[in-house]
C-alpha cells in the first residue's frame, strides 16, 4: 500500500507537466478568441448599446420584428440564451455555491 | 484559425450587466435566506428536544406497565 502511494506520488510531476504541455495551447487558442468576444465593453461602446437598443425597440414598433426570418429569429433566440446564461452565473458567483443556497 | 468575431456592443453590454445583475441577486437572495433557514433550525431542535422528551417519557410508561403486568400474571399464575 505504502510503495504504490510512493510510486504515484512519484509520478505527480510528470503528470503536472503532461498536464500542463496538453493545455497550453488550448489556453493560447482560448485567450486569442476570448480577447476580441468576451471582453467587457469599453465607455465608448456604451452609447452604441443603447442605440442598438432603441433600434430594437423601434423595431418592435414599426412592426419590422414580424419581418424577421425563421433563422434569423433562431440566432437572435440563441443569443438571448446565451446572455441568460450570464445571469445564471452571476448567480451561481452571488451565492457562492454551483446548487442551491448553502444556508 | 477563424479569425474572432467582433460582437456588438449591445450584446456585450447586455452579458455583462446580466453577469453583474446576477451575482448582485445571488447576494441579496442568499442574505435574504440565511436568516429563515437559522430560525427553522433553532425551531426544529426545540420541537426535536420535546419530542424526545414526550418518546423517553411514553418508553418509561410502556416498560413499567408490561412490567406490572407480568408480575400480575405471575401472580395468578402462582
Amino acid at each position: 500500500m505504502a510503495q504504490a502511494v510512493q510510486k504515484l506520488v512519484a509520478k505527480v510531476p510528470t503528470m503536472v507537466g503532461a498536464a500542463v504541455s496538453y493545455s497550453k495551447p488550448r489556453l493560447a487558442t482560448f485567450w486569442y478568441y476570448a480577447r476580441v468576444e468576451l471582453v467587457p465593453p469599453t465607455p465608448a461602446e456604451i452609447p452604441k448599446a443603447m442605440a442598438g437598443f432603441s433600434n430594437l425597440i423601434k423595431g418592435f414598433q414599426t412592426g419590422r420584428l414580424g419581418q424577421t426570418t425563421v433563422r434569423d429569429a433562431f440566432r437572435n433566440g440563441l443569443v438571448a440564451t446565451d446572455v441568460l446564461m450570464w445571469f445564471y452565473i452571476g448567480e451561481i458567483i452571488g451565492k457562492g455555491g454551483i446548487v442551491g443556497y448553502d444556508v | 484559425m477563424v479569425p474572432p468575431v467582433q460582437v456588438s456592443p449591445l450584446i456585450k453590454t447586455a452579458r455583462w450587466s446580466a453577469l453583474l445583475v446576477g451575482i448582485i441577486y445571488g447576494k441579496q437572495r442568499y442574505d435574504y435566506l440565511k436568516p429563515i433557514a437559522a430560525e427553522e433550525r433553532r425551531v426544529e431542535e426545540a420541537e426535536k428536544k420535546l419530542r424526545e422528551e414526550q418518546e423517553r417519557i411514553y418508553k418509561q410508561l410502556a416498560e413499567g406497565n408490561s412490567f406490572n403486568s407480568i408480575q400480575c400474571n405471575l401472580i395468578l399464575f402462582l
